[in-house]
């Protein structure tokens, strides 16, 4: 393998992990926190990438379509978890499960009939187009850009999480949440906050991925899988799990489609097994 | 609560049998009047965006028959193939066994396919499937079993000759190639129609079909320097592909080429920068110029405000031939259906057809288009123009692993 196709090959990594780990620590966290398998979560990422589509080619524009993206499907997050999940807190989670599943079935119906069920391409804006020569390969702009500004979010998450009072409630929660209702802090708030969170970055990660790989209404249920991967690989509520858990899967993914392709997709499977076998509680998770 | 005794148990159960031998004939009579037509479609899994556009092609077939044929009522009926073969082989299975199935068309997958064939060939019920594998009118063939879509090995003579006269000089081609039966085939063949031309083929990846992340894939194309980047994939696969290759800047500078494509169900995903310089083999274009097409075409436009693509023209193309088999024959028995198609020689949806006695195989136009920039468009479905259409070279004897079709 050459310099320029092994550079190539990491960089599509890099940028494939950064929006893996995005929605890799929003589930993290609501499983991790809420005990919830999300199965919601594919379709939230898609609902984001069809809300930055229509604010793009509406009078809001792409950037403010990124943020819309992530304010719409955080909110939507939100009114699932206060209006439905909340309600079966008290049942066995099997129906959690069920619940979310039925909506994710329902959220890509609906998708459908808001969008159509054609799948769309759409380019990325001007000032990204196109793409730069980095001497050793040559790289779409927008790749680039979607890496360096999804780096940022996970960062802010990070800081999020570790450094501030609200975060530490989280970490708690996670680590018992019993615990933290009897200290007398509204663990339920810390439940919607977190699920409308968790939300808010799969949507965002959806809508960063629009100009790459367009829109399709499956486009939800085809990432779920990796979403997965990248929470048990790194750990359950593990929020430096997902991130690596994220990058792992992406490069790998990357350097086995130019070693060996159509090994690239059980190559991701295949670390989660390893991962399993090595570390069954998550790189970086501690349960 | 008064005791049955045995005397009494065992009369009115003869009895019973006898009422229900009496009325079995007339119920087996009257469902025998009905022709049962099944539509293996795939509304779910990798292929659901066109599931409901197969379904779409086929009741308009049937209903320009007013649903009816030789005099008989037509039921159509159709399954999920889900693209499984367990799935489909099962639901097929259940059609003829519970609904009285005699007609199969389906599904989309050549992998799926094969094993419906067997189904086919084993319940000795009509079977009609269009698409890239070699194998229905080859290895697999049989008595019940027909092929629609032209034969990979025309197909791929007809992409490679007819871009190359268009691009003498695109020596080096990279392959995207589907990790299944159609696949398999058309790679083949196009590198068997590639010799000609001495065709260095630089690079060839098979993917699994459904694969999402086509980065990495086109990153490894780039670096080979093509002058062709040929899809030999299927589905969203090839649409996921074409975007990549823009976005790294391989296309439109270099030429996309799809070997084995669907005209406009791909066409409406791409906006028109994405159309640029890209050529596709197809079977079925709304723009075909024979008198069933054209008629179709602004029929199907007219009912559904959308011109129609290869799926529902596929469907639409083999239940027009099954229809009129069924005519010709004068009955609706699957045995005396096969042998009135078996070397008919007819008019239909691709223009002139002849279908292969010996294989099964239905001999017609596959037809190469080259997409239009968008200042070339007259109007939005206006995608692209037919460069050629051709039913040569056919595939020689050599090639084809159909030795024996069997008898009926």
């Amino acid at each position: 393998m050459n310099v320029a196709l092994l550079a190539g090959a990491v960089l599509n990594g890099l940028v494939t992990g950064m929006i893996y780990a995005l929605i890799g620590i929003g589930l993290s966290l609501i499983l991790g926190l809420l005990n919830i398998p999300n199965f919601a979560h594919g379709v939230l990422y898609a609902l984001g990438a069809y809300v930055l589509f229509s604010a793009a080619v509406g009078p809001v524009g792409f950037w403010g379509g990124l943020l819309l993206a992530l304010v719409a499907v955080a909110a939507l997050g939100g009114a699932i978890e206060y209006l439905a999940v909340r309600r079966l807190y008290r049942v066995h989670p099997d129906y959690i499960l069920l619940l979310t599943f039925g909506l994710s079935l329902i959220m890509t119906e609906a998708i459908i009939l808001v969008w159509g069920p054609v799948g769309i391409t759409f380019q990325p804006p001007v000032l990204l187009a196109g793409g730069v020569d980095l001497g050793v390969t040559f790289y779409p702009k927008y790749r680039l850009a979607v890496m360096v500004v999804a780096a940022a979010v996970v960062l802010a998450c990070w800081l999020f999480i570790e450094k501030t009072k609200y975060g530490a409630i989280i970490r708690a929660g996670i680590e018992d949440r019993d615990m933290v209702s009897v200290l007398g802090i509204n663990v339920r708030r810390v439940f919607t906050v977190t699920f409308a969170a968790g939300a808010g970055l799969a949507g965002l990660g959806g809508a960063f991925m629009v100009p790459v790989r367009g829109l399709i209404p499956t486009m939800g249920i085809d990432i779920l899988p990796f979403a997965f991967v990248v929470v048990v690989l790194g750990g359950l509520g593990s929020l430096p799990g997902a991130i690596l858990g994220g990058l792992l899967v992406g490069v790998v993914q990357s350097l086995m489609t130019a070693i060996w392709a159509p090994g690239a997709d059980f190559s991701v499977f295949a670390l989660m097994a390893l991962g399993l076998l090595a570390r069954p509680q998550g790189l970086l998770g501690q349960r | 609560m008064a005791q049955v005794t045995r005397r009494e148990f065992l009369k009115s159960t003869a009895a019973a049998s006898v009422l229900a031998a009496s009325v079995g004939p007339h119920v087996a009579s009257a469902q025998g009047k009905e022709i049962v037509m099944l539509g293996i479609w795939p509304f779910t899994g990798p292929f659901a965006d066109v599931g409901p556009l197969l379904d779409r092609g086929m009741r308009f077939a049937i209903e320009e028959w007013g649903s009816k044929v030789i005099g008989r009522p037509i039921k159509y009926i159709s399954r999920d193939s889900e693209t499984k073969a367990g799935a489909a082989t099962r639901r097929v299975e259940e059609a003829i066994d519970s609904e009285g199935a005699t007609f199969v068309i389906g599904p989309w997958s050549s992998g799926v396919a094969l094993a419906v064939t067997e189904v086919a060939k084993r319940r000795k019920v009509f079977y009609y499937f269009s698409g890239g594998t070699e194998e229905i009118a080859g290895k697999r063939c049989h008595r019940y079993g027909f092929n629609w879509a032209a034969s990979p090995y025309t197909a791929m003579h007809v992409v490679m000759d007819k871009f190359m006269e268009a691009n003498p000089s695109a020596k080096k081609w990279y392959l995207f190639v589907s990790d299944y039966a159609f696949g398999w085939s058309v790679e083949k063949y196009l590198r068997l129609a590639g010799q000609k031309y001495n065709i260095d083929f630089v690079g060839a990846d098979r993917a699994v079909l459904g694969t999402r992340e086509w980065s990495g894939f086109v990153g490894k194309a780039a670096a080979a320097k093509p002058d062709v980047l040929c899809l030999l994939n299927a589905g969203q696969d090839v649409i996921l592909s074409i975007r990549e290759a823009h976005n790294f800047g391989l296309a439109p500078k270099v030429p996309v080429v799809i070997g084995w494509g669907v005209g406009t169900e791909d066409f409406v995903q791409l906006d028109a920068k994405t159309r640029e310089n890209l050529w596709v083999g197809t079977n079925a274009y709304y723009t075909v110029n024979t008198p069933v097409a054209k008629k179709y075409a602004e029929d199907y436009q007219k009912k559904f405000g959308v011109p129609p693509g290869y799926a529902p023209s596929a469907a639409y193309g083999m239940t027009r031939l099954v229809l009129r088999g069924i005519e010709k024959a004068k009955s609706a028995e699957p045995a005396d259906v096969a042998k009135a198609l078996e070397g008919w020689e007819t008019e239909d949806w691709p223009g002139r057809v002849w279908i292969n006695p010996k294989t099964h195989q239905t001999v017609r136009d596959y037809f190469f288009i080259r997409c239009k920039k968008s200042d070339q468009m007259k109007h939005a479905h206006d995608y692209a123009d037919i460069v050629a259409s051709s039913s040569q070279p056919l595939m020689p004897d050599e090639f084809n692993e159909c030795k024996d079709i069997g008898s009926l």
